[in-house]
């Protein structure tokens, strides 16, 4: 036991270094068609104690592709950096996102946008339905290492 | 012609994912170009200091679109992203004079990378509504390109800012994309 703990500690120390220069600067949403932004948020959402929270407008839902944007900076340079969205309602998978970016140069400010055109028969629930019930939750990898959670959660206003 | 819509003309093509790869130097037009695709507002476009990605999903097909920043400190990094690449995008600011050969330099570089071996290249001569831009044809005497032989290429002239030639670019490069072995 006592020889595995000096790696756990260098791994859990790894991951904070990179936590610490790790920031996500602001997040968006568009309508995919237009371009046109329909929410911005310029806080870090890269806390993963805090769930935050999205006012979005219900005109979103009218929307026929909407894009999700997300702008970070890392210090650190990173080998595999890769993340896993997932847009979650109520707990289930509605969609999901794997996405491998690989080398994180220090000191960079990246964006990533991803934007999904689903089939019309999977169209939007109503606002009433969706309020409060979505949750896209990002979590940020360095190869296996699991740097940090981003979950935000969505309310149409 | 929006990202989406490159999509749907490449749903014949066998490769379920593509990616595509934006290089040239700072102040090229690199990120406004990509923005331009994205139907994007392109008045705020900032200086790229590591990469900008748009990544599109539609029935099954993947576009992944990369965008690096083309600072002479970050270039040393633009190799890091050349794996899987299925076209390179080279992206000229024709109206400055000073560093064609830099651009030229650059792009020669780029060229004899193993990774980048035989990928079909599209040269963007952008920004042509500036008076004091080189004619496409000039930049590709430049550029050396009629010199190239391992692979298919194209030079598009272009305005990133109002859109001009961008969609003839992109319908090249769907109908460029290689069938990987």
């Amino acid at each position: 036991m006592t020889e595995v703990l000096p790696v756990e500690d260098g791994i859990q120390e790894r991951v904070e270094t990179i936590l610490r220069g790790f920031q996500i600067n602001w997040m968006n949403l568009r309508d995919a068609d237009t371009g046109k932004i329909l929410w911005q948020h310029n806080d870090d959402m890269s806390n993963p104690d805090v769930e935050h929270e999205a006012r979005v407008p219900k005109r979103i839902l009218k929307c026929r592709v909407v894009s999700r944007e997300m702008n970070f900076s890392s210090v650190e340079s990173m080998e595999r950096f890769r993340l896993e969205q997932k847009v979650l309602f109520k707990g289930r998978c509605l969609e999901e996102w794997f996405f491998e970016f690989g080398y994180v140069i220090s000191n960079s400010t990246n964006t990533w946008q991803s934007t999904i055109e689903s089939a019309p028969e999977s169209q939007m629930m109503p606002a009433n339905v969706l309020n409060g019930n979505i949750v896209i939750e990002t979590k940020f990898f360095d190869g296996d290492l699991l740097i940090t959670t981003s979950k935000v959660r969505l309310f149409y206003v | 012609m929006g990202l989406l819509n490159i999509l749907r003309k490449l749903r014949s093509h066998p490769e379920k994912e593509l990616r595509l790869l934006l290089l040239g130097l700072d102040n090229a037009g690199k990120t406004t170009l990509l923005k331009q695709l994205a139907s994007e507002d392109v008045t705020h476009v900032t200086p790229t200091a590591g990469f900008n990605i748009k990544s599109v999903l539609s029935n099954g097909f993947k576009l992944n679109v990369w965008d690096i920043g083309g600072q002479r400190k970050i270039r040393p990094y633009w190799r890091n992203y050349f794996e899987n690449t299925d076209i390179l995008i080279y992206v000229v600011d024709c109206s400055d004079h000073q560093r064609l050969e830099e651009t030229s330099f650059e792009l020669a570089e780029l060229l004899q990378d193993d990774k980048l071996c035989g990928v079909p290249l599209l040269v963007y001569a952008n920004k042509q509504d500036l008076a004091t831009a080189l004619p496409a044809s000039e930049v590709a005497q430049h550029l050396g390109l009629h010199l190239i032989r391992d692979r298919t290429w194209q030079i598009q002239a272009c305005v990133a800012t109002d859109g001009t030639g961008v969609k003839e670019g992109m319908e090249w490069v769907c109908k460029n994309i290689p069938v990987k072995k």
